[in-house]
Protein backbone atom coordinates (compact mmCIF):
# COMPACT_ATOMS: atom_id res chain seq x y z
CA UNK A 1 0.00 0.00 0.00
CA UNK A 2 1.43 3.34 -1.03
CA UNK A 3 0.46 6.55 -1.02
CA UNK A 4 0.45 7.16 -4.48
CA UNK A 5 -2.15 4.51 -4.74
CA UNK A 6 -4.09 5.43 -1.95
CA UNK A 7 -4.47 8.87 -3.47
CA UNK A 8 -5.33 7.65 -7.14
CA UNK A 9 -8.19 5.78 -5.14
CA UNK A 10 -9.57 8.79 -3.62
CA UNK A 11 -9.62 11.00 -6.74
CA UNK A 12 -12.89 11.30 -7.30
CA UNK A 13 -13.13 13.12 -3.54
CA UNK A 14 -10.20 15.37 -4.42
CA UNK A 15 -11.88 16.53 -7.81
CA UNK A 16 -14.95 17.17 -6.17
CA UNK A 17 -13.55 19.01 -3.51
CA UNK A 18 -11.48 20.72 -6.07
CA UNK A 19 -14.97 21.19 -7.82
CA UNK A 20 -16.58 23.00 -4.68
CA UNK A 21 -13.75 24.63 -3.61
CA UNK A 22 -13.76 26.63 -7.17
CA UNK A 23 -17.40 27.06 -6.81
CA UNK A 24 -16.78 28.51 -3.33
CA UNK A 25 -13.55 30.43 -4.81
CA UNK A 26 -16.07 32.11 -7.19
CA UNK A 27 -18.76 32.91 -4.69
CA UNK A 28 -16.30 34.64 -2.41
CA UNK A 29 -14.88 36.88 -5.49
CA UNK A 30 -18.37 37.57 -6.59
CA UNK A 31 -19.49 38.86 -2.99
CA UNK A 32 -16.48 40.65 -2.82
CA UNK A 33 -14.94 38.71 0.78
CA UNK A 34 -11.56 40.35 1.62
CA UNK A 35 -8.43 38.45 0.46
CA UNK A 36 -7.18 37.64 3.42
CA UNK A 37 -10.31 36.01 4.32
CA UNK A 38 -10.31 33.98 1.46
CA UNK A 39 -6.37 32.69 1.88
CA UNK A 40 -7.62 31.99 5.26
CA UNK A 41 -10.18 29.77 4.43
CA UNK A 42 -8.51 28.27 1.64
CA UNK A 43 -5.64 27.53 4.15
CA UNK A 44 -8.11 25.65 6.48
CA UNK A 45 -10.03 23.52 3.83
CA UNK A 46 -6.66 22.02 2.19
CA UNK A 47 -5.08 21.31 5.65
CA UNK A 48 -8.42 19.61 6.26
CA UNK A 49 -8.19 17.80 2.82
CA UNK A 50 -4.68 17.00 3.71
CA UNK A 51 -5.47 15.54 7.27
CA UNK A 52 -8.38 13.77 6.20
CA UNK A 53 -6.60 12.31 3.67
CA UNK A 54 -3.22 11.01 5.50
CA UNK A 55 -4.94 10.02 9.06
CA UNK A 56 -7.08 7.61 6.90
CA UNK A 57 -3.59 6.48 4.97
CA UNK A 58 -1.88 6.00 8.04
CA UNK A 59 -4.74 3.98 9.99
CA UNK A 60 -5.18 1.47 6.88
CA UNK A 61 -1.65 1.62 6.27
CA UNK A 62 -0.35 -0.23 9.51
CA UNK A 63 -3.50 -2.92 8.85
CA UNK A 64 -3.64 -3.70 5.39
CA UNK A 65 0.70 -3.78 5.25
CA UNK A 66 0.87 -6.20 7.84
CA UNK A 67 -2.08 -8.25 6.66
CA UNK A 68 -0.40 -8.69 3.18
CA UNK A 69 3.15 -8.95 4.47
CA UNK A 70 2.02 -11.45 6.33
CA UNK A 71 -0.04 -13.67 4.02
CA UNK A 72 3.54 -12.86 1.74
CA UNK A 73 5.42 -14.66 4.52
CA UNK A 74 3.20 -17.83 6.08
CA UNK A 75 3.76 -20.86 3.71
CA UNK A 76 -0.30 -21.42 4.31
CA UNK A 77 -1.68 -18.46 3.84
CA UNK A 78 -4.94 -19.43 5.60
CA UNK A 79 -3.63 -18.96 8.72
CA UNK A 80 -3.25 -15.49 8.73
CA UNK A 81 -6.11 -14.70 10.68
CA UNK A 82 -4.10 -15.79 13.60
CA UNK A 83 -1.58 -13.26 13.06
CA UNK A 84 -3.50 -10.25 13.07
CA UNK A 85 -5.20 -7.68 15.47
CA UNK A 86 -8.25 -6.77 14.87
CA UNK A 87 -8.34 -3.41 13.45
CA UNK A 88 -9.37 -0.05 14.83
CA UNK A 89 -11.21 1.65 11.71
CA UNK A 90 -14.73 0.06 10.46
CA UNK A 91 -13.80 -1.41 7.03
CA UNK A 92 -11.21 -3.21 8.52
CA UNK A 93 -13.29 -4.41 11.71
CA UNK A 94 -15.75 -5.73 8.13
CA UNK A 95 -12.61 -7.38 6.71
CA UNK A 96 -11.30 -8.40 9.77
CA UNK A 97 -14.77 -10.29 10.34
CA UNK A 98 -15.26 -11.51 6.93
CA UNK A 99 -11.71 -13.63 7.02
CA UNK A 100 -12.58 -14.76 10.12
CA UNK A 101 -15.97 -16.20 8.56
CA UNK A 102 -14.11 -17.59 6.03
CA UNK A 103 -11.23 -19.29 8.06
CA UNK A 104 -14.24 -20.63 10.20
CA UNK A 105 -16.10 -22.30 7.02
CA UNK A 106 -12.41 -23.70 5.73
CA UNK A 107 -11.87 -24.68 8.45
CA UNK A 108 -14.77 -26.63 8.89
CA UNK A 109 -14.96 -27.89 5.16
CA UNK A 110 -11.66 -29.30 5.86
CA UNK A 111 -12.48 -31.20 8.91
CA UNK A 112 -15.30 -32.27 7.45
CA UNK A 113 -12.87 -33.86 4.73
CA UNK A 114 -10.34 -34.93 6.57
CA UNK A 115 -13.04 -36.95 8.84
CA UNK A 116 -13.90 -37.94 5.29
CA UNK A 117 -10.84 -39.65 4.34
CA UNK A 118 -9.84 -41.21 7.58
CA UNK A 119 -12.84 -42.85 7.57
CA UNK A 120 -12.53 -44.10 4.23
CA UNK A 121 -8.81 -45.07 4.84
CA UNK A 122 -10.02 -46.76 7.73
CA UNK A 123 -12.37 -48.87 5.98
CA UNK A 124 -10.05 -49.77 3.12
CA UNK A 125 -7.45 -51.34 6.26
CA UNK A 126 -10.55 -53.37 7.75
CA UNK A 127 -11.62 -54.06 3.85
CA UNK A 128 -8.25 -55.31 3.30
CA UNK A 129 -7.61 -57.44 6.60
CA UNK A 130 -11.09 -58.95 5.59
CA UNK A 131 -10.61 -59.70 2.30
CA UNK A 132 -7.18 -61.41 3.21
CA UNK A 133 -9.18 -64.06 5.10
CA UNK A 134 -10.59 -65.53 1.69
CA UNK A 135 -7.51 -65.39 0.33
CA UNK A 136 -5.53 -66.97 3.26
CA UNK A 137 -8.64 -69.50 2.80
CA UNK A 138 -8.24 -70.46 -0.69
CA UNK A 139 -4.10 -70.74 -0.51
CA UNK A 140 -4.35 -73.13 2.01
CA UNK A 141 -7.02 -75.22 0.13
CA UNK A 142 -5.00 -75.06 -2.88
CA UNK A 143 -2.72 -76.57 -0.69
CA UNK A 144 -4.34 -79.45 1.10
CA UNK A 145 -6.35 -80.62 -3.01
CA UNK A 146 -3.80 -80.12 -5.20
CA UNK A 147 -6.37 -81.94 -7.35
CA UNK A 148 -8.67 -79.12 -7.26
CA UNK A 149 -6.60 -75.96 -8.00
CA UNK A 150 -4.06 -76.60 -10.61
CA UNK A 151 -0.91 -74.08 -11.21
CA UNK A 152 -3.00 -71.56 -12.85
CA UNK A 153 -5.37 -70.87 -9.86
CA UNK A 154 -2.65 -70.54 -7.44
CA UNK A 155 -1.14 -68.12 -10.04
CA UNK A 156 -4.61 -66.31 -10.04
CA UNK A 157 -4.58 -66.46 -6.28
CA UNK A 158 -1.46 -64.77 -5.99
CA UNK A 159 -2.15 -61.74 -8.48
CA UNK A 160 -5.14 -61.12 -6.70
CA UNK A 161 -2.95 -60.94 -2.95
CA UNK A 162 -0.31 -58.53 -5.12
CA UNK A 163 -3.02 -56.53 -6.29
CA UNK A 164 -4.70 -56.10 -2.65
CA UNK A 165 -1.55 -55.74 -1.30
CA UNK A 166 -1.10 -52.79 -3.57
CA UNK A 167 -4.57 -50.99 -2.46
CA UNK A 168 -3.24 -51.03 1.24
CA UNK A 169 -0.05 -49.26 0.42
CA UNK A 170 -1.57 -47.12 -2.05
CA UNK A 171 -3.77 -45.80 0.91
CA UNK A 172 -0.93 -46.39 3.45
CA UNK A 173 1.43 -43.77 1.57
CA UNK A 174 -1.45 -41.23 0.10
CA UNK A 175 -3.12 -40.50 3.10
CA UNK A 176 -0.83 -42.14 6.47
CA UNK A 177 1.23 -39.16 8.12
CA UNK A 178 3.00 -42.24 9.95
CA UNK A 179 2.31 -45.57 9.30
CA UNK A 180 5.82 -46.80 9.47
CA UNK A 181 8.57 -47.62 12.01
CA UNK A 182 12.29 -46.93 10.89
CA UNK A 183 14.53 -50.14 12.31
CA UNK A 184 18.04 -51.71 11.17
CA UNK A 185 16.68 -54.00 8.76
CA UNK A 186 18.48 -56.83 7.06
CA UNK A 187 18.30 -56.66 3.95
CA UNK A 188 19.29 -60.02 2.88
CA UNK A 189 16.09 -60.85 5.01
CA UNK A 190 13.99 -58.72 3.26
CA UNK A 191 15.49 -59.89 -0.16
CA UNK A 192 15.22 -63.45 1.21
CA UNK A 193 11.41 -62.65 2.26
CA UNK A 194 10.54 -61.08 -1.16
CA UNK A 195 12.25 -63.83 -3.18
CA UNK A 196 10.14 -66.88 -1.59
CA UNK A 197 7.16 -64.80 -1.85
CA UNK A 198 8.01 -65.34 -5.53
CA UNK A 199 9.49 -68.07 -5.81
CA UNK A 200 7.04 -69.74 -7.79
CA UNK A 201 6.92 -67.41 -10.62
CA UNK A 202 10.34 -67.50 -11.08
CA UNK A 203 10.61 -71.12 -11.22
CA UNK A 204 7.56 -71.23 -13.60
CA UNK A 205 9.09 -68.51 -16.06
CA UNK A 206 12.32 -69.93 -15.84
CA UNK A 207 13.95 -66.79 -14.76
CA UNK A 208 17.27 -66.99 -12.76
CA UNK A 209 17.67 -64.94 -9.32
CA UNK A 210 20.85 -64.03 -8.66
CA UNK A 211 21.76 -62.47 -5.01
CA UNK A 212 24.92 -61.24 -4.31
CA UNK A 213 26.34 -58.84 -1.78
CA UNK A 214 23.06 -58.46 0.90
CA UNK A 215 24.82 -58.67 3.97
CA UNK A 216 24.17 -55.66 5.13
CA UNK A 217 21.35 -53.53 7.60
CA UNK A 218 19.94 -50.12 6.28
CA UNK A 219 17.36 -48.08 8.32
CA UNK A 220 13.91 -48.60 6.90
CA UNK A 221 10.50 -50.46 7.85
CA UNK A 222 10.67 -53.93 6.49
CA UNK A 223 7.04 -54.27 5.50
CA UNK A 224 7.35 -51.08 3.47
CA UNK A 225 10.80 -52.60 1.85
CA UNK A 226 9.60 -56.08 0.65
CA UNK A 227 6.35 -54.29 -0.92
CA UNK A 228 8.94 -51.55 -2.44
CA UNK A 229 11.49 -54.40 -3.72
CA UNK A 230 8.01 -57.15 -4.49
CA UNK A 231 6.67 -54.21 -7.13
CA UNK A 232 10.25 -53.67 -8.91
CA UNK A 233 10.99 -57.67 -9.38
CA UNK A 234 7.02 -57.97 -9.87
CA UNK A 235 8.14 -55.42 -13.06
CA UNK A 236 11.42 -57.00 -13.86
CA UNK A 237 9.07 -60.80 -14.20
CA UNK A 238 6.43 -58.95 -16.36
CA UNK A 239 8.67 -57.54 -18.66
CA UNK A 240 10.61 -60.45 -19.32
CA UNK A 241 11.57 -61.30 -23.01
CA UNK A 242 14.51 -63.60 -23.03
CA UNK A 243 15.07 -66.95 -22.72
CA UNK A 244 18.03 -66.84 -20.81
CA UNK A 245 16.46 -64.04 -18.31
CA UNK A 246 18.12 -63.40 -14.87
CA UNK A 247 17.21 -60.96 -12.32
CA UNK A 248 20.08 -59.44 -10.11
CA UNK A 249 20.34 -58.06 -6.30
CA UNK A 250 23.00 -56.70 -5.90
CA UNK A 251 24.29 -54.03 -3.05
CA UNK A 252 27.26 -51.55 -3.24
CA UNK A 253 28.21 -49.84 0.04
CA UNK A 254 29.87 -46.01 -0.53
CA UNK A 255 31.09 -43.88 1.69
CA UNK A 256 27.58 -42.33 2.98
CA UNK A 257 25.06 -44.48 1.18
CA UNK A 258 24.40 -48.30 0.29
CA UNK A 259 22.73 -48.56 -3.39
CA UNK A 260 20.39 -51.72 -3.69
CA UNK A 261 20.39 -52.55 -7.20
CA UNK A 262 18.06 -54.37 -9.44
CA UNK A 263 19.23 -55.00 -12.31
CA UNK A 264 17.31 -57.41 -15.32
CA UNK A 265 17.99 -58.69 -19.04
CA UNK A 266 14.75 -57.70 -19.92
CA UNK A 267 12.48 -55.72 -22.49
CA UNK A 268 13.88 -52.32 -20.92
CA UNK A 269 11.85 -48.80 -20.96
CA UNK A 270 12.31 -46.43 -24.35
CA UNK A 271 13.99 -43.37 -23.76
CA UNK A 272 11.22 -41.36 -24.15
CA UNK A 273 9.30 -43.64 -21.45
CA UNK A 274 11.94 -43.82 -18.67
CA UNK A 275 11.52 -40.06 -17.24
CA UNK A 276 8.29 -40.60 -16.66
CA UNK A 277 7.63 -44.46 -15.03
CA UNK A 278 7.51 -43.09 -11.45
CA UNK A 279 4.60 -40.70 -12.66
CA UNK A 280 0.52 -41.96 -11.72
CA UNK A 281 -1.15 -43.59 -13.59
CA UNK A 282 1.95 -44.02 -16.56
CA UNK A 283 2.13 -47.16 -18.22
CA UNK A 284 4.16 -46.49 -21.13
CA UNK A 285 4.60 -48.36 -24.19
CA UNK A 286 5.49 -51.36 -22.09
CA UNK A 287 2.73 -51.69 -20.35
CA UNK A 288 0.15 -51.34 -23.26
CA UNK A 289 1.97 -54.39 -25.14
CA UNK A 290 1.49 -56.08 -22.08
CA UNK A 291 -1.85 -54.70 -21.11
CA UNK A 292 -1.45 -55.92 -17.11
CA UNK A 293 0.41 -52.57 -16.09
CA UNK A 294 -2.24 -50.39 -13.75
CA UNK A 295 0.70 -47.85 -13.74
CA UNK A 296 0.27 -47.92 -9.69
CA UNK A 297 3.21 -49.66 -8.91
CA UNK A 298 6.31 -47.51 -9.70
CA UNK A 299 4.46 -44.32 -8.69
CA UNK A 300 3.69 -45.93 -5.11
CA UNK A 301 7.39 -47.13 -4.97
CA UNK A 302 8.37 -43.83 -5.73
CA UNK A 303 6.27 -42.15 -2.90
CA UNK A 304 6.62 -44.67 -0.51
CA UNK A 305 10.76 -44.17 -0.70
CA UNK A 306 10.51 -40.33 -0.37
CA UNK A 307 8.34 -40.83 2.65
CA UNK A 308 11.03 -43.03 4.25
CA UNK A 309 14.16 -41.06 3.05
CA UNK A 310 15.12 -43.27 0.41
CA UNK A 311 15.77 -41.94 -3.46
CA UNK A 312 14.60 -44.32 -5.86
CA UNK A 313 16.23 -44.20 -10.03
CA UNK A 314 15.90 -46.05 -12.57
CA UNK A 315 18.30 -46.65 -15.66
CA UNK A 316 17.51 -48.66 -18.44
CA UNK A 317 18.57 -49.75 -21.92
CA UNK A 318 15.51 -50.79 -25.05
CA UNK A 319 15.78 -54.48 -25.50
CA UNK A 320 18.99 -54.56 -23.25
CA UNK A 321 18.17 -54.07 -19.55
CA UNK A 322 16.32 -52.25 -16.83
CA UNK A 323 18.24 -51.55 -13.16
CA UNK A 324 16.57 -49.61 -10.46
CA UNK A 325 18.47 -48.49 -7.63
CA UNK A 326 17.38 -47.67 -4.07
CA UNK A 327 19.91 -45.71 -2.03
CA UNK A 328 19.64 -45.61 1.82
CA UNK A 329 21.90 -43.15 3.37
CA UNK A 330 23.89 -43.61 5.91
CA UNK A 331 22.74 -41.08 9.04
CA UNK A 332 24.91 -41.28 12.17
CA UNK A 333 21.59 -39.83 13.62
CA UNK A 334 20.16 -43.20 14.07
CA UNK A 335 23.58 -45.33 14.81
CA UNK A 336 23.13 -43.07 18.26
CA UNK A 337 19.23 -43.26 18.22
CA UNK A 338 19.02 -46.91 17.94
CA UNK B 1 4.30 -86.67 17.71
CA UNK B 2 3.73 -83.33 18.29
CA UNK B 3 0.64 -81.23 18.98
CA UNK B 4 -0.56 -78.02 17.80
CA UNK B 5 -3.26 -75.49 19.07
CA UNK B 6 -4.94 -73.65 16.27
CA UNK B 7 -6.59 -70.31 18.15
CA UNK B 8 -8.43 -68.81 14.48
CA UNK B 9 -11.73 -67.58 14.47
CA UNK B 10 -12.47 -68.18 10.89
CA UNK B 11 -13.53 -71.58 10.49
CA UNK B 12 -12.79 -72.62 6.68
CA UNK B 13 -9.17 -71.14 7.26
CA UNK B 14 -9.08 -73.37 11.13
CA UNK B 15 -9.97 -76.40 8.90
CA UNK B 16 -7.17 -76.42 6.15
CA UNK B 17 -5.30 -75.24 8.77
CA UNK B 18 -5.58 -78.38 10.69
CA UNK B 19 -5.52 -80.84 7.56
CA UNK B 20 -2.43 -79.29 6.91
CA UNK B 21 -0.63 -79.37 10.39
CA UNK B 22 -1.70 -83.12 9.94
CA UNK B 23 -0.71 -84.15 6.55
CA UNK B 24 2.49 -82.33 7.70
CA UNK B 25 2.79 -85.22 10.28
CA UNK B 26 1.29 -82.93 13.42
CA UNK B 27 -1.62 -83.18 15.64
CA UNK B 28 -3.64 -80.37 15.48
CA UNK B 29 -6.46 -79.29 17.30
CA UNK B 30 -8.49 -76.50 16.67
CA UNK B 31 -9.62 -73.94 19.36
CA UNK B 32 -13.10 -72.84 20.33
CA UNK B 33 -13.88 -71.71 23.59
CA UNK B 34 -13.15 -68.28 23.22
CA UNK B 35 -15.25 -66.94 26.23
CA UNK B 36 -12.74 -68.16 28.11
CA UNK B 37 -9.47 -68.09 26.07
CA UNK B 38 -6.69 -67.64 28.21
CA UNK B 39 -7.87 -70.17 30.99
CA UNK B 40 -8.95 -72.55 27.98
CA UNK B 41 -5.83 -72.40 26.35
CA UNK B 42 -3.69 -73.05 29.63
CA UNK B 43 -5.33 -76.36 29.78
CA UNK B 44 -4.23 -77.26 26.74
CA UNK B 45 -1.43 -79.48 26.73
CA UNK B 46 0.27 -78.51 23.36
CA UNK B 47 3.56 -78.32 21.91
CA UNK B 48 2.81 -75.01 20.01
CA UNK B 49 0.10 -71.90 19.51
CA UNK B 50 -1.13 -70.48 16.40
CA UNK B 51 -2.81 -67.43 17.42
CA UNK B 52 -5.10 -65.09 15.38
CA UNK B 53 -5.18 -61.68 16.95
CA UNK B 54 -8.61 -60.74 15.83
CA UNK B 55 -10.26 -63.46 17.66
CA UNK B 56 -13.94 -63.01 19.48
CA UNK B 57 -13.88 -61.68 22.91
CA UNK B 58 -10.52 -60.86 23.59
CA UNK B 59 -7.77 -59.48 21.98
CA UNK B 60 -5.01 -61.38 20.31
CA UNK B 61 -1.99 -59.36 21.82
CA UNK B 62 -3.46 -58.77 25.66
CA UNK B 63 -4.13 -63.01 25.40
CA UNK B 64 -0.56 -63.42 24.47
CA UNK B 65 0.34 -60.83 26.98
CA UNK B 66 -1.15 -62.66 29.47
CA UNK B 67 -0.36 -66.13 28.43
CA UNK B 68 3.59 -65.40 28.69
CA UNK B 69 3.09 -64.65 32.53
CA UNK B 70 1.95 -68.01 32.94
CA UNK B 71 3.37 -70.26 30.54
CA UNK B 72 6.25 -70.44 27.68
CA UNK B 73 4.50 -72.46 25.32
CA UNK B 74 6.39 -71.47 22.16
CA UNK B 75 3.52 -69.14 20.18
CA UNK B 76 3.55 -68.20 16.67
CA UNK B 77 1.09 -65.03 15.57
CA UNK B 78 -1.04 -65.65 12.85
CA UNK B 79 -2.79 -61.94 11.85
CA UNK B 80 -4.02 -60.19 8.74
CA UNK B 81 -2.03 -57.05 9.97
CA UNK B 82 1.23 -56.57 8.16
CA UNK B 83 2.65 -53.29 9.85
CA UNK B 84 5.75 -53.34 11.41
CA UNK B 85 4.75 -51.99 14.16
CA UNK B 86 1.97 -54.69 15.13
CA UNK B 87 5.18 -57.38 14.42
CA UNK B 88 7.57 -55.51 17.06
CA UNK B 89 3.96 -55.11 19.70
CA UNK B 90 3.21 -58.95 19.43
CA UNK B 91 7.21 -59.98 20.12
CA UNK B 92 7.51 -57.63 22.62
CA UNK B 93 4.90 -59.10 24.19
CA UNK B 94 6.62 -62.87 23.37
CA UNK B 95 5.48 -64.67 20.87
CA UNK B 96 8.17 -66.65 18.93
CA UNK B 97 7.44 -65.42 15.54
CA UNK B 98 4.73 -63.38 13.34
CA UNK B 99 3.52 -64.58 9.96
CA UNK B 100 1.22 -62.61 7.70
CA UNK B 101 -2.37 -64.05 6.25
CA UNK B 102 -2.09 -64.91 3.63
CA UNK B 103 0.86 -67.07 4.10
CA UNK B 104 2.27 -69.78 1.49
CA UNK B 105 1.65 -72.86 3.52
CA UNK B 106 5.53 -74.58 3.19
CA UNK B 107 7.02 -71.03 4.61
CA UNK B 108 4.70 -71.91 7.77
CA UNK B 109 5.32 -75.58 8.62
CA UNK B 110 9.46 -74.26 7.87
CA UNK B 111 8.70 -71.52 10.46
CA UNK B 112 6.71 -74.29 12.89
CA UNK B 113 9.36 -76.98 12.49
CA UNK B 114 12.18 -73.81 13.07
CA UNK B 115 10.67 -73.40 16.71
CA UNK B 116 10.01 -76.57 17.49
CA UNK B 117 13.37 -77.35 16.73
CA UNK B 118 14.29 -74.38 18.66
CA UNK B 119 12.61 -75.64 21.80
CA UNK B 120 14.33 -79.06 22.10
CA UNK B 121 17.90 -77.73 20.72
CA UNK B 122 19.11 -79.37 23.18
CA UNK B 123 18.36 -82.89 21.43
CA UNK B 124 21.11 -84.60 19.83
CA UNK B 125 23.12 -84.00 16.41
CA UNK B 126 21.42 -85.49 12.88
CA UNK B 127 21.78 -88.66 12.50
CA UNK B 128 20.51 -90.81 9.53
CA UNK B 129 20.62 -94.92 10.43
CA UNK B 130 24.42 -94.76 10.89
CA UNK B 131 25.46 -91.93 9.11
CA UNK B 132 26.79 -88.66 11.51
CA UNK B 133 25.49 -85.73 9.56
CA UNK B 134 27.79 -82.96 11.02
CA UNK B 135 25.87 -80.02 9.42
CA UNK B 136 28.10 -77.25 10.81
CA UNK B 137 31.24 -78.66 9.07
CA UNK B 138 29.12 -80.21 5.92
CA UNK B 139 29.95 -83.62 6.61
CA UNK B 140 28.89 -87.37 6.51
CA UNK B 141 30.40 -89.73 8.61
CA UNK B 142 29.88 -93.31 8.71
CA UNK B 143 32.31 -95.33 10.75
CA UNK B 144 35.75 -93.92 9.54
CA UNK B 145 34.55 -92.97 6.31
CA UNK B 146 33.60 -89.13 5.05
CA UNK B 147 31.94 -87.59 2.15
CA UNK B 148 31.53 -83.73 2.40
CA UNK B 149 28.44 -82.20 0.64
CA UNK B 150 28.10 -78.93 -0.47
CA UNK B 151 25.78 -76.46 1.12
CA UNK B 152 22.81 -77.18 -1.23
CA UNK B 153 22.80 -80.91 -1.20
CA UNK B 154 23.02 -80.38 3.01
CA UNK B 155 20.11 -78.43 3.10
CA UNK B 156 18.12 -81.02 0.85
CA UNK B 157 19.63 -84.08 3.15
CA UNK B 158 18.46 -82.72 6.13
CA UNK B 159 15.27 -81.78 5.03
CA UNK B 160 14.75 -85.05 3.60
CA UNK B 161 15.99 -86.75 6.88
CA UNK B 162 13.70 -84.74 9.41
CA UNK B 163 10.94 -86.10 7.18
CA UNK B 164 12.10 -89.34 7.01
CA UNK B 165 9.37 -91.73 5.20
CA UNK B 166 7.12 -89.55 3.90
CA UNK B 167 6.86 -88.13 0.59
CA UNK B 168 9.21 -84.09 0.50
CA UNK B 169 7.53 -82.17 -2.65
CA UNK B 170 9.91 -80.90 -5.05
CA UNK B 171 8.29 -77.54 -3.66
CA UNK B 172 9.07 -78.15 0.02
CA UNK B 173 12.80 -78.67 -0.89
CA UNK B 174 12.76 -75.12 -3.09
CA UNK B 175 11.16 -73.51 -0.11
CA UNK B 176 13.65 -74.67 2.35
CA UNK B 177 16.62 -74.03 0.04
CA UNK B 178 15.29 -70.10 -0.78
CA UNK B 179 14.37 -69.63 2.60
CA UNK B 180 18.13 -70.11 3.15
CA UNK B 181 19.51 -67.70 0.66
CA UNK B 182 19.56 -70.40 -2.22
CA UNK B 183 18.23 -69.55 -5.07
CA UNK B 184 18.69 -72.38 -7.26
CA UNK B 185 16.49 -73.14 -10.29
CA UNK B 186 14.81 -76.35 -10.92
CA UNK B 187 17.46 -77.94 -12.94
CA UNK B 188 19.94 -77.16 -10.20
CA UNK B 189 17.71 -78.64 -7.74
CA UNK B 190 17.66 -82.21 -10.15
CA UNK B 191 21.44 -82.19 -10.58
CA UNK B 192 21.57 -81.37 -6.22
CA UNK B 193 19.71 -84.40 -5.91
CA UNK B 194 21.65 -86.53 -8.48
CA UNK B 195 25.07 -85.75 -6.95
CA UNK B 196 23.36 -86.75 -3.34
CA UNK B 197 22.38 -89.65 -4.46
CA UNK B 198 25.80 -90.41 -5.78
CA UNK B 199 27.66 -89.42 -2.45
CA UNK B 200 25.25 -91.49 -0.68
CA UNK B 201 26.14 -94.45 -2.94
CA UNK B 202 29.63 -94.08 -2.02
CA UNK B 203 29.48 -94.47 1.53
CA UNK B 204 27.04 -97.70 0.92
CA UNK B 205 23.41 -95.88 0.71
CA UNK B 206 22.67 -96.34 -3.20
CA UNK B 207 18.91 -96.30 -2.53
CA UNK B 208 18.29 -94.30 0.40
CA UNK B 209 16.07 -92.17 -1.68
CA UNK B 210 13.52 -92.89 -4.12
CA UNK B 211 11.88 -91.03 -6.52
CA UNK B 212 7.54 -90.63 -6.61
CA UNK B 213 6.59 -89.99 -10.30
CA UNK B 214 5.06 -86.39 -10.35
CA UNK B 215 5.23 -86.41 -6.28
CA UNK B 216 8.29 -85.87 -4.80
CA UNK B 217 11.07 -88.50 -3.55
CA UNK B 218 11.32 -90.15 0.02
CA UNK B 219 14.11 -90.99 2.14
CA UNK B 220 13.50 -94.84 3.53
Amino acid sequence: MNLKNYMKDKLIFIILFLFTYSILFLLFCAFKIPNSLIIAVTFLLFSLLFSVILIDYFRKKSFYQLLLSTIEKLDKAYFVIEMLEEPSFYEGKMIYQALYDINKSMCEMIRQLENQTEDFKEYIEIWIHEVKLPIASLVLMAHNHPDKFDKNSKEQIRRIEDYVEQVLYYVRQEFAEKDYLINAVSLKKVVSNVALRNKNEFLERNIDLIVENVDYSVYTDSKWLEFILNQIIGNSMKYKDKKNAYIKINTIEEKNKYILEIIDNGMGISKEDLPRVFNKSFTGNNGRRCAKSTGMGLYIVKRLCDKLGHKVTIESRKGEYTKVSIIFFKNKYYDVLC
Amino acid sequence: MKKILIVEDDEIIAQELQSLLNNAGYVATIFSHFENALEEILKEKVDLILLDINIPHINGEFLLQEFRKQSSIPIIMVTSRNSEADELLSMSFGADDYITKPYNPNILLLRIAAILKRVDSNSQNLVYRDIDILIQKGILRRGNEEIILTKNEMIIFCYLVTHQNRIVTRDELMTDLWSNNEYINDNALTVNISRLRSKLKEIGYEDAITTRKKMGYILS
